[in-house]
This record gives C-alpha cells, sequence and structure tokens, in this order.
C-alpha cells in the first residue's frame, strides 16, 4: 500500500532509530519536514506556460457509453478529467470509471514496453522494432503455408477507425474481426428485431417521462449509458414545481439503482416477462390503453394478475396498482435491460416490456429508434462460442486481443483459458498484464485513451474524437500504428494502406465525415472544430415504429435455471470495476460501495432471514457451490434482496491484473454456466442456482460506514410528497446568539445539495480524490477507518411503508464551512481559521496535529494523515500542482476546491470584476452526473445556490448545535403508497 | 498514642535520614527494571515519531485515546500532592505531616509525567513549541480561545508551583541531611541545596511565613488545574464531553486517584523502611475519609450523568450514554464504576480504614478504575459522536502500551532517586507533633 512502512522495522531502519536514539538534539532534526526540491522550468517548451493548465477533448473509453471528456493538462501531464460539456452523452459530467481512467494511465503495473516469449520460457522486454518485426515474421510464415483464413482479431465494440483499421487489415490478411462486449445486450437487439423489425438498441428519453418503471435496468450503474441516464433521471425524479416523478424498478435485488426507486418491487427472478404482461393485462382489462390492447388482448388475457402473482410473487394488488399509475400517468415508460433480466427468457421478456410500452401508448419519442447505439453491432456470443471451439480444434494460428480480457470475463465453463493455449500465437495489445495478456506469446502494449489518437462513436448520432492529451508515459505504441507498420512490413500487404500513422488514417477517415457534414467549411476548420468540441454531433430524426403482429403468437416462460441449490445467484456488474476493468485504479477499489459501503473486496449479499438460516453474520464466510464451481467469499447481510437470492458484485477475483487488483475478492463469472437466452443467443447471466454453505472463516468486513441507520440523528431527512405539494410552512426562527452574526464582504461561499437528485453513485468521491490529491490508503487502513475522503457517501436505511418496507437515502458529507465552526475555536495553534469568505480554511504548515478540531468536528470530516502516504511512480504524476500534498501529522479536509475558488478570483481581478454565479465549478459539483451539487456565492442573492438554499426543503444537517453551516440540503421526497 | 512515645528528635533523625543510605540490591532491583522500559517507551515514541502517529490504534472518529487517557491520569494523579502539602496544611490537618513529603515528591513527578503526553500524542511533535506564545518574526500567535492553550499554562504553571513548593518544604530538611553526610559530593550537593539554612529563629519565622504564602498561592491550583484539564473536554461539543458538571467532576476525581496512588506508593515503604511509627494508621484513616467523600461525589457524577442525558431528551446525548454502560466498551464502564464506586465501600467501616492491606488492595484498584474513568470519557465519548456514519471503535496498539508503561516506569524512577536523595518524610514538620524532648535527649 501507499504508505510507510509499519511494522517490521528493517535493519537499516532501525540502525537509524538507533542513530537518532543517541541524541535528543537528532531527533528534533530528523523529525523536520523533508526538504522539497523545486526544479524551474529554464526553457519551458512551446505552447506550454508554466503554471497555467491546457484542456483537451476527447473521449472516455472506460465503458461502452463513450461520453465526452476534457482533460487537464498542466506542464505536459494529464492530471484531472473532467465532463466535456459539449457531449450530447454526459453534458458536463463523469463517473468514477471515468475519473479513474487517470489512474490506469498513470498505472505503476502497466506494461512498460513490448513483451515477448518467443524465444524464452516467459515473456521478456524487447524493442519495437524487433516486436513488429516478430509479428511479421509470424504472419509471414502463416501466408507462406497458406493458412491465410485462421487469424482472428478479438477486440470490444471499437467503432470507428481504428475498428475500420482493423476490419481491412483483417480482410487484406483474411482473417477475420470479432467484436466482443461482455455485456453486449444482445437479448435488447432481439427482442426490439421481434417486437419492432429493428435489431437495433434505441437511446431513452427517460427526462421526458414522469413514471419510470424499469425491469433489471440499473441505468445508474452500468446499463447502456449510465452518466446520461442518471442525468435524464434526476431531471425527471427532481423536483419541479412541487411536483416529482415517479420511479418503480423490479429486481430481485435492491441494486443501487433500485435503491434510488421510489418502489422497489421485489420480484421472483426470471419471471419479469410474466410481470410486465401481467401489468399489460391489467391496463388493457381496466380500459386505460390508449390502443385497447391492440391486437395483443388475447395474448395478455392468459396472464392475469392473479395468475401473475402467484408466478412472481409480487402481490396483485401491486400489480393493478403499477397498472394503474403506469397508464394514468401522462408519459410513462418501461425499460428493461440488466442481469437480472437476462436469463434464458431474456428476450421474451424484454418484449414483454415492449409490449407494456405499446399497451400504454409510449412508443414514441421516449424511445428513440432514430439514434440507435453501436453497441448494437457488437459480436452475438455465438461468434465467441465458435471462435473458442475453433481455437480449441486449432483451426486459429495467429489471435489478436484487444482491449478485452476473456480469460477473466468468459465463464470458466467456456474453457477459453485452455482454448487460448491451443493457439500457436496470441498478440495482445494490453497495456496491462490482465489474465489474458499473461498467456500472450507477444505483448504489444497500446497507447492508454489519453495518450493516443483515435474516434468513437457510441451511438449514431456521435463521432466522437480521441486525442492524446500527453506523450506516451511508457514505451508504448498506439494499434493503429503498429498495424500499419506492420503492415507496410509484410510484403503482399506493402501497398494497402497509403497511410504510415493512424492520425493520417484517422484524418483521412473523418474527410469522409466532413464530405457528409453540410456547411463545415474546409476541412482543417472541421477537424479543429470536432477537436474543440470533442466530435462531430448530428442530430437526427427520430424514427416512428410500430409493433410487429408477429408478436402476439409469442410464447413467454420463465427462466430456467441450472444447478440443484436453493438460491438463485446474480453476478451483476459494478458500476466502479464495470466487467473487471477498473480494479486495478486504487481509487475506484477505495470508492465505498453505495449500497455496503465496502471497499477494496467481494461480498455476496444474504437476506437476513437467509443469514440467520445459514448461520452466518455480517464479515463470515460462505461458500457458494454451482454445478460449475465453488467461490468463498464474505457475507453482507442486506434486507435489499430476496431471502432465494444471492448476489455477487463482477469485477473482483482478478489472478493478475496489476498490484491493486490481484488476490482481491472472488470472480463470480467463474461458477456460471454455459447457458444462453434461447431467442437471441445472448450470455444469460441470471441461470444457475448455488447451495450455500457456511465456512469456518471470518474478518471484519471492510466497510466506511458501520451503521445503518440515523438512530433518530434526522441527518438524511425527508417530506412526503403531499406536504410537498401543500407547501411547507417555513418557520424562519432565528434563535437567539450571543454574538452577532458574522459579516462577510462579497464572497459566502456555500453549496447547495439536492438529496432528490443523488443517486449515490460516488463520482463525486473520485473527482474529488484527482482533485485534492487524496491519498488513497488500502484495505488495511480503510479498516481502521483511516481512509482519506473529504467528501463520503451516507447511507442510511430508513423505515417506510413502502412495498419494499425500508427507504435507502444518500447524502453526501463533506465540510459544511460552518459560519459558527466547532472546529476553529479550538485549535491552539490557528491551522484551521475563518477566512473572510466564509471558509474553514485549514493551514497545513501551522498544524501541529492536536486533532482537537476533528473531535469537535460536528460532521466529522476532517482526515488525519496518520503517515506520509505515497502514490508509487508514476501515479504521483497525476497529482495536481495547485493542491499541497499533505505529510504525516497534519489535518486536512474539504476546502470547497479553493484552488478553483482563488483561480476564478483571479481572472475575475485581471478583468476588474466580481466572480459570477456559475463561473466554475467545483469538483465534486462538476463530475455529479445528477447535477444534485449546486455551488457558488451565497452572499450573491441571484445565484443559484441562494436561491437553493432558501428552498422550501432546503435544512442544515444537526442545525441544533447552532454551527451555521455554508452547505443547505434539500429534502429528499417520499411518495406515499397512492 | 503509645508508639509516639518513643519518639524523640534524635530519633526521627536518624530513622529519617537512614532512609538515603547507600542503595541496597533491592533498591537497583527496582530501579533497573525502570530504566529499562522507560527505554522501551522513548523507543516506542521515536518509532512513533519517525513512521507516524498511525502506529498507534488511532482510527476516525477515535482522535484521542491512551496518550490523553494517560494525561489526565498522571494530572490526576498530581493534585493530592499540593492538596495534602497545602490544603490540609492550611485545615490544620496533622494526619498530613507524615505523607505530605511524599505525596509532593509525587506530585512534581506526575506532573513532569503528565507533560510529555500532550507532546507524545501530537502528530508532529517536532513542532510543539508552537503550543508557547513566543515572539517570532512570522507574527505567529497562538489561540487564546483554545482549551489546549489553556492547558499549557495549567500545567505550567502547576509544575512551577509544586516544584517550587516541594523545595521550600524540603530546605530544613536538607540541611538536617548536610550536617549529617560526611562524603565531598554530597556534602556539597546538600550544602547548596540547603541554601545555607542555619535554623534560626530568624529564619524560622520568615520560613514558616513563607511556607504559609506558597500553601495560600498552590491552594488555588488545586482546583483550578484539573478544572483546566476537564474544560479540554467540556468545552466541546461532542455528547458526553459538553457538560457542565466536568471541573468539579474531574477535581473530585483527580483527588481520589491522587489519594488512591499516595496510599499505593506509601504502605511498602512505610514496611520496607519501617516507618510504622511516623505513617500511622490516623494518618491512613484521615485519608481514607477523604477516599470515601471524593467516591461519592465521583460516583454522584456517574448516576447524574446518566440523569441529564436522559432528562435532556437529546438523542444524541442519551445514546452515548446507553451505549457507555451496554456497547462494546461496557466492560470498561463497569470496571470504573466497580473500582471507583463500590470497592471504596467497606472503607464506611473503621476496621478496613485501619487495616493497611486492604487499603492498599482498595488504592491499587482505585487507579485501575480512574485510569479506566479517563479513558472511558475520551474514547467512548469520540466513538459515538453525532454522525452515525462516522462511528468507529478504537483499541490501543503496542505502541501505545508501550509508552504507557514507559510513563510509569518513568515516575517510578524519579520516585525511587527521590527515595534515596531527599528526606522523603518531613524531619522538621515531625518534630512539631512530638512532645518537647527530654533534658537526656541529643539534637
Amino acid at each position: 500500500m501507499s504508505k510507510d512502512k509499519k511494522g517490521g522495522l528493517k535493519r537499516r531502519d532501525f540502525l537509524k532509530i538507533i542513530g537518532v536514539a543517541t541524541g535528543t538534539a537528532a531527533v528534533a532534526s530528523s523529525c523536520s519536514p523533508p526538504v522539497e526540491q523545486i526544479i524551474p522550468y529554464v526553457i519551458p517548451p512551446e505552447g506550454i506556460i508554466p503554471g497555467v493548465p491546457n484542456y483537451y477533448a476527447s473521449t472516455c473509453r472506460e465503458c461502452p457509453a463513450g461520453c465526452g471528456v476534457i482533460v487537464k493538462n498542466r506542464e505536459g501531464r494529464a492530471i484531472k478529467i473532467e465532463g466535456n460539456p459539449e457531449s450530447p452523452i454526459n453534458s458536463g459530467s463523469s463517473c468514477a470509471m471515468g475519473q479513474a481512467a487517470l489512474q490506469g494511465l498513470y498505472n505503476p503495473d502497466r506494461v512498460r514496453s513490448p513483451l515477448s516469449n518467443i524465444d524464452a520460457e516467459k515473456l521478456r522486454p524487447l524493442g519495437w522494432a524487433d516486436a513488429e518485426k516478430a509479428l511479421t515474421q509470424k504472419i509471414e510464415e502463416l501466408r507462406g503455408t497458406g493458412k491465410t483464413g485462421n487469424i482472428v482479431f478479438l477486440s470490444n465494440n471499437i467503432t470507428g477507425s481504428l475498428g475500420n483499421l482493423v476490419d481491412q487489415w483483417m480482410e487484406a490478411l483474411g482473417g477475420k474481426h470479432i467484436q466482443y462486449e461482455t455485456y453486449a445486450h444482445e437479448p435488447l437487439k432481439e427482442a426490439n428485431k421481434i417486437s419492432f423489425g429493428i435489431e437495433k438498441i434505441p437511446t431513452y428519453h427517460i427526462e421526458k417521462t414522469d413514471y419510470l418503471l424499469s425491469f433489471g435496468a440499473d441505468f445508474i450503474e452500468t446499463w447502456l449509458s449510465p452518466v446520461e441516464y442518471t442525468k435524464q433521471f434526476s431531471q425527471m425524479h427532481g423536483v419541479k414545481d412541487k411536483s416529482v416523478g415517479r420511479f418503480v424498478h423490479v429486481e430481485p435485488r435492491a441494486s443501487l439503482t433500485a435503491s434510488n426507486a421510489d418502489e422497489w418491487i421485489s420480484v421472483k427472478p426470471g419471471t419479469e416477462a410474466i410481470l410486465a404482461l401481467g401489468i399489460a393485462n391489467e391496463i388493457v382489462k381496466s380500459g386505460n390503453s390508449p390502443n385497447g390492447g391492440g391486437g395483443l388482448r388475447g395474448l395478455l388475457s392468459q396472464y392475469p394478475a392473479d395468475k401473475a402473482s402467484e408466478i412472481t410473487d409480487v402481490p396483485q394488488e401491486v400489480i393493478s396498482q403499477i397498472a394503474k399509475e403506469f397508464s394514468s400517468r401522462k408519459r410513462s415508460l418501461a425499460i428493461g435491460g440488466g442481469v437480472s433480466v437476462t436469463g434464458t427468457n431474456a428476450t421474451e421478456t424484454l418484449v414483454a416490456i415492449n409490449i407494456l410500452n405499446y399497451v400504454a401508448g409510449n412508443i414514441g419519442d421516449t424511445v428513440d429508434f432514430g439514434d440507435t447505439l453501436s453497441i448494437s453491432t457488437a459480436d452475438s456470443f455465438q461468434d465467441i462460442t465458435s471462435l473458442v471451439s475453433s481455437m480449441e480444434n486449432g483451426d486459429i494460428d495467429i489471435l489478436f486481443v484487444y482491449d478485452v480480457n476473456p480469460v477473466f470475463t468468459l465463464p470458466k465453463q467456456l474453457n477459453f483459458k485452455e482454448a487460448l493455449g491451443k493457439v500457436p500465437f496470441v498478440v495482445s495489445f494490453s497495456s496491462f498484464m490482465d489474465e489474458t495478456t499473461e498467456l500472450a506469446n507477444l505483448v504489444l502494449p497500446n497507447n492508454t485513451t489519453i495518450e493516443s489518437w483515435g474516434d468513437y462513436s457510441p451511438r449514431e448520432s456521435v463521432h466522437a474524437l480521441i486525442q492524446p492529451v500527453m506523450s506516451p508515459v511508457f514505451n508504448t505504441k498506439s494499434t493503429g500504428d503498429v498495424i500499419l507498420s506492420v503492415s507496410g512490413q509484410v510484403e503482399e500487404l506493402n501497398g494497402k494502406f497509403t497511410q504510415t500513422t493512424f492520425y493520417d488514417y484517422l484524418q483521412d477517415s473523418w474527410k469522409e465525415k466532413w464530405a457528409g457534414a453540410s456547411g463545415a467549411g474546409d476541412f482543417d476548420t472541421f477537424w479543429k472544430q470536432s477537436l474543440e468540441k470533442g466530435g462531430y454531433y448530428k442530430d437526427l430524426p427520430s424514427k416512428t415504429v410500430s409493433v410487429s403482429p408477429a408478436v402476439a403468437s409469442l410464447k413467454f416462460s420463465e427462466a430456467e435455471f441450472i444447478g440443484e441449490g436453493d438460491f438463485y445467484f446474480i453476478a451483476y456488474p459494478s458500476y466502479k470495476y464495470y466487467d473487471g476493468k477498473g480494479a486495478n485504479k486504487p481509487w475506484l477499489q477505495e470508492l465505498p460501495e453505495a449500497i455496503t459501503t465496502g471497499v477494496w473486496s467481494s461480498w455476496v449479499e444474504v437476506h437476513p432471514d437467509t443469514a440467520k438460516k445459514l448461520g452466518v453474520e455480517l464479515g463470515d464466510f460462505l461458500s457458494l457451490e454451482s454445478p460449475q464451481g465453488v467461490i468463498e467469499t464474505q457475507v453482507y447481510v442486506y434486507q435489499g434482496i430476496r431471502p432465494d437470492t444471492l448476489s455477487v458484485m463482477i469485477g473482483q477475483g482478478h489472478t493478475s491484473y496489476g498490484r491493486y487488483a490481484k488476490d482481491r475478492g472472488v470472480n463470480p463469472i467463474d461458477i456460471l454456466p454455459l447457458a444462453t437466452d434461447t431467442k437471441s443467443g445472448g450470455f444469460a447471466w441470471l441461470s444457475t442456482k448455488v447451495s450455500a454453505a457456511k465456512i469456518n472463516k471470518s474478518e471484519q468486513f471492510v466497510q466506511t460506514q458501520y451503521t445503518t441507520t440515523q438512530h433518530d440523528r434526522d441527518i438524511a431527512q425527508a417530506i412526503s410528497l403531499t406536504e410537498l405539494e401543500k407547501g411547507i410552512h417555513h418557520e424562519e426562527h432565528h434563535e437567539a446568539d450571543f454574538y452577532p452574526p458574522r459579516e462577510y464582504d462579497r464572497y459566502r461561499w456555500g453549496m447547495a445539495i439536492d438529496l432528490q437528485k443523488c443517486v449515490g453513485c460516488g463520482s463525486c468521491v473520485t473527482a474529488c480524490y484527482a482533485e485534492n490529491n487524496i491519498a488513497f490508503v488500502g484495505k488495511e487502513m480503510v479498516a481502521k477507518r483511516r481512509d482519506m475522503a473529504w467528501i463520503r457517501i451516507e447511507r442510511y436505511f430508513e423505515e417506510s411503508n413502502n412495498n419494499a418496507g425500508f427507504q435507502t437515502r444518500f447524502l453526501p458529507m463533506l465540510c459544511q464551512q460552518c459560519g459558527n465552526a466547532p472546529c476553529e475555536p479550538v485549535c491552539p495553534v490557528y491551522a484551521t481559521y475563518h477566512n473572510p469568505e466564509g471558509l474553514n480554511g485549514m493551514v497545513y504548515n501551522r498544524c501541529v496535529g492536536t486533532r482537537y478540531c476533528a473531535n469537535n468536528c460536528t460532521y466529522k470530516v476532517r482526515k488525519f494523515n496518520w503517515f506520509t502516504y505515497k502514490w508509487p511512480e508514476p501515479l504521483d504524476w497525476q497529482l495536481n500542482p495547485d493542491v499541497s500534498v499533505r505529510s504525516k501529522g497534519v489535518m486536512e479536509k474539504c476546502t470547497f476546491c479553493v484552488q478553483r475558488i482563488n483561480h476564478s478570483k483571479d481572472l475575475a481581478k485581471d478583468e476588474g470584476r466580481d466572480v459570477s454565479d456559475g463561473e466554475f465549478k467545483v469538483a465534486c459539483e462538476q463530475a455529479c452526473p445528477a447535477e444534485a451539487i449546486v455551488f457558488g456565492n451565497l452572499e450573491d442573492k441571484e445565484s443559484k445556490v441562494s436561491k437553493q438554499s432558501h428552498d422550501d426543503r432546503g435544512y442544515n444537517v444537526l442545525a441544533e448545535i447552532n454551527t451555521q453551516p455554508g452547505i443547505t440540503y434539500l429534502k429528499k421526497v417520499t411518495q406515499d403508497k397512492a | 498514642m503509645s508508639e509516639q512515645n518513643t519518639l524523640t528528635y534524635a530519633r526521627v533523625n536518624d530513622d529519617i535520614i537512614r532512609m538515603l543510605d547507600k542503595p541496597t540490591f533491592k533498591w537497583w532491583a527496582l530501579f533497573l527494571p525502570t530504566l529499562l522500559f522507560v527505554g522501551f517507551g522513548l523507543f516506542c515514541f521515536i518509532y512513533q515519531v519517525y513512521t507516524g502517529l498511525g502506529v498507534a490504534g488511532y482510527r476516525h472518529p477515535v482522535f484521542w485515546g491512551v496518550y490523553i487517557t494517560d494525561f489526565v491520569f498522571w494530572v490526576g494523579i498530581a493534585h493530592s500532592g499540593t492538596l495534602i502539602s497545602a490544603i490540609l496544611f492550611l485545615f490544620r490537618a496533622n494526619f498530613r505531616m507524615s505523607i505530605y513529603r511524599i505525596a509532593e515528591g509525587m506530585t512534581v513527578f506526575a506532573v513532569l509525567t503528565a507533560g510529555l503526553f500532550p507532546i507524545i500524542h501530537l502528530g508532529r511533535p517536532w513542532n510543539f513549541y508552537w503550543l508557547f506564545p513566543y515572539p517570532n518574526q512570522r507574527e505567529l500567535w497562538v489561540n487564546f480561545k483554545s482549551p489546549l492553550l489553556w492547558d499549557v499554562f495549567a500545567v505550567s504553571t502547576y509544575l512551577t508551583v509544586s516544584s517550587v513548593f516541594f523545595f521550600i518544604g524540603l530546605i530544613p530538611d536538607i540541611a538536617a541531611v548536610r550536617d549529617r553526610v560526611k562524603e565531598v559530593p554530597r556534602k556539597i550537593m546538600y550544602s547548596v541545596l540547603s541554601l545555607g539554612w542555619k535554623g534560626s529563629n530568624w529564619e524560622w519565622l520568615h520560613y514558616t511565613r513563607a511556607y504559609l504564602f506558597f500553601a495560600a498561592f498552590a491552594t488555588p491550583l488545586v482546583l483550578s488545574v484539573h478544572s483546566v484539564v476537564s474544560w479540554d473536554f467540556a468545552m466541546s461539543n461532542l455528547p458526553g464531553w459538553h457538560t457542565t458538571i466536568f471541573a468539579p467532576y474531574f477535581v473530585a476525581g483527580a483527588i481520589f486517584s491522587g489519594l488512591g496512588m499516595v496510599i499505593t506508593l506509601t504502605v511498602p515503604i512505610r514496611k520496607i523502611f519501617h516507618l510504622e511509627d511516623y505513617i500511622t494508621l490516623d494518618n491512613y484513616d484521615g485519608m481514607a475519609k477523604l477516599i470515601m467523600l471524593t467516591s461519592g461525589i465521583v460516583g454522584y457524577a456517574y448516576g447524574i450523568e446518566f440523569f441529564m442525558a436522559w432528562y435532556s431528551g437529546v438523542p444524541a446525548e442519551w445514546y452515548q450514554f446507553y451505549y457507555r454502560a451496554t456497547g462494546e466498551y461496557a466492560l470498561f464502564y463497569w470496571i470504573m464504576v466497580v473500582c471507583n464506586v463500590v470497592i471504596p465501600l467497606p472503607l464506611w467501616f473503621k476496621r478496613v480504614r485501619r487495616n493497611i492491606l486492604a487499603l492498599f488492595i482498595i488504592s491499587i484498584f482505585i487507579n485501575i478504575g480512574m485510569w479506566f474513568e479517563r479513558f472511558n470519557i475520551i474514547v467512548i465519548s469520540l466513538s459515538r459522536g453525532f454522525d452515525p456514519a462516522a462511528w468507529g471503535i478504537y483499541t490501543p496498539s503496542w505502541v501505545e502500551i508501550g509508552i504507557t508503561v514507559g510513563s510509569f516506569a518513568w515516575f517510578f524512577m524519579f520516585f525511587l532517586i527521590f527515595l534515596k536523595t531527599l528526606p522523603s518524610v518531613s524531619i522538621a514538620e515531625m518534630k512539631e507533633i512530638l512532645p518537647v524532648p527530654k533534658k537526656e535527649a541529643k539534637t
């Protein structure tokens, strides 16, 4: 971990200590802060003004969503990733994974040069020329034997120029390009083909709805485009004109998405289709369907509510309730997807959801088939299985692997690893030593997104550009360049490509887009504009679709399960690690998972009743056995899961992939059987039943919050919708204070956090780590509650009269920048003090570390440097030069991004004006996909934050202590059972 | 009093100065281990400074732990010394005569020990001097609003006053020792320390006035120093700390623990040096009565805290006390209650008060109970603050235990040196309560 060694003194350290002990004078001198050397830029490189950051628009490739990002570069190093406001996908926000892409760039365990094991037992470094020559030779050798068709390029869904290049290259070599996505959403495509005749995944407009019914679609976590849909959801679910949208989520477990729902409907796994049809039937039966059910009346009548209720475990009155709400709201929408509906009947389920939308009259502009997702073009799971069988038969001679890790993400039963052993020559383009790359014969490390040119088109309307923000950290090379260079060396391919660099290739392919774009001026202008904006965005007309009559004759079934165990098993994708890709980034490992607040580990969610039956408690280990194998992991007892279901997060359990990922937790994919959705052939994620048994092992469950309730403290407050509608009688009572109120001059920085919008995703937390040089400390230190996060998401389970019986509330807690701060008077040396703009200043240099401020902090948001934490090279390249790196013995806490405040004040001063509202954003506010955080000047009565602070829902946490916080929270709105 | 009849001025001198004879094997057998443990404590401290405060068991939100417990514990111990020497002097309580020197020595050494802990517990102990308001060209000043700064003044004042008072009381006795010893280095040392005391009437006149003056000067400190220490906690807003009862509660606790420590120390000394004629059962009886009183006050405070927490209707406050008695630290809480309230109860019987063994055992439990009282106040309050999301449990590490053990060794090291260098029973004051010598007695 990144801290000083503790315990286990080395001999040298022992001698040092003895040396120190010999004289008290030496004690003092050895403990003084380390001398820091400042190396000046005597002649700065062109285009760089020391101290002034450059920003470059690019595209995030951590997941298939393809959000636009802006990367901040200081003195030649990328130091911060921010959302690109121009991007129509994320409009300026970002998620934790996106923020953490920097720790991929600077990961100390990256492959630092090409590697090969051609003449050796193990992978050994070699130069690029040799590496390319080795590849050329292999290709020529193969062509010499005439077996040209046996080359396969296995990549993720790379659209755009690189995808085209690979296609062309494979075509020239007579090979095949297979695009493999872990979560390919094939049933969604197939269902749309069956329902509407369009084999595509549409885009959704959640913001246009006022009632959202989701069947397993974890759109806040990983489903299709989480940042975008979270943003849309917050618009739909946020308070406007004293009303809020309603969101009902159907899933066997209460995922983070379900935790944000007004109602979580716990459904028997694999029966969502029946539930959707039951609801549709109720709508039609009650005469609420605008189209009277179309031609589907007959089909639906087979699913009366009582039957649906029996099959799905959802009470009949809940079904009719949902049916009533769904059809009576002005604009409702049902969506489906995610692993929990991806069983063997996944397509049927999604067709049933389409039917539900259809009978409620929703197929219109909230589902947009005019702009479809490019993930639709990924190859099917059947292509992967047939690839594996050809590999096993020895039919593949060269396998290229690009940005996928199938050894980790494919179920063990498929035997990809063994099949890979039968491929004579495996080339990996991975920049990380993952499970697949380990088995490669030649590793040609690709640049990360931040270091390379490229483009990506996540959907038809968006052609996003990727530009290098800095020169490569290690001796890596962009795969596009490698392909072009190798092609130039293979004799028969010589002349196939006119371009020698991928940059030229990219520009040439963008010339076609330029030609297609009307009125874009000359190409240079178009190119520059696109680069500045992060890409080229089109408006596409939406397409009207109609339900195909064939649907009426479809048979709907329950999902089938393999295995004799008592428990349905859900392996769910993680919003921190996606399919395991994020696990090597310490920020993501240390970001507490929203529900459990667990870090750096895996766990299995167990219902309290089940836990009692199995005789386990939090922290005990369970062994989960499916026909395909056994995993052993820690128990998290959670009321938000069905008693007959167990679930484990995907992403951990790496056996390789660097120091932060290796040997941490378990990989639930390992015990999934090789089952497929019968209609689409896509991988069925929910297809096994496992047995669970207690094993004789127990450890501390490492989490950041050990409590589940508020203990009557009223920290995360809520009001009911009825109260909100009636209007709250706001008592403006000012309690008599001994001291006069503080006076502020021009600025009093403040914040408003809307708890109705906050979804608990934690992107603010990671953004704060990135902006403020917050140290990650590792599992052992978090176990001692020594995490350094300046902002934490508090998670409380509140009793509720909803169907689930509880409600999850999230509250981002950070320094409240109190006007009457308890931390200030107790510091004996004025290391913390009140500044004239309302900030609780923290002077690291003056701090002696009495820690009284933290003891007296009502909100316990101060963090102490127990050690001098270190960032292993080159992770430290990411550190923000505008923020001090703290050393051992000093207190730290949220500064309201004082460096950003000061930067804006400087700019304003140069222009002789005040800082205007919204001129800059603090890091957490900027990242927040739900736009729950608003920062600004409270002295400016017109500012957004001022207005929100006086909202009817506004309150201060623990106001009775009279700390007079600078942060106002807006109460969450609870919706009573209508 | 029959045993006092055998005491004469000459015997007093003989008996007490005999204690300063060359250290025996037994003394070394006690002294060398203290050096060893002091050394180990020093090693722990250096290791902590070198590595970072994280080697202690601290964790969010418990930012204070064993070190501050030790600090308050030692400051508390330091209290009964001044109480016995100053307050009881002013009240003319004669039972103090034989024990006040030991108690004063204990005070000075306990303050010396206590004073280390605020520095040991700092995140950056090499900057400890920033806590003093010294003029500097950076124009940095200290925050007089901070109770920690009040502490700096309270403890340093207390150390100064108690040392001076200790020394003044010693002057006539040192002169007596000076007149007795023959070896040159010791003779020089005692000559210097006795400040040329001759024992003249004129000297005695001024001496007794000065002593009275210092006693009066030291008396308010007994109350103020521990009140200030209690404000370290009471001035905060933390449930369990923020309460007005803390000053009297802490002062009573300090006297209680100090008397406990005096008994713990004097019983073996009395036995080893055969001072039964000096430190009498009457003396112990008097101390035991004070212990009864302070134990009662402390017990009342424990009870009223619960009442106030319930009566206030503040959920955080009530939960804090509910948690103390029933939570993870409940064992420590009940150790405290049993040791400080239940175990001293037999002292209501005169037979127990005059039973040296019983007193010794009770005094040990009082020491343990009072250490845990401070631990409970500090650690349990911190571990359950206002925000349930930031609750956490603290357990001390080996470094903290090492330094705590080292602090006891440090205290006993000074005490053992004191026993062999300075008269541990006041020669001059013992003579005040003796009958006037008969003709044949030598002076």
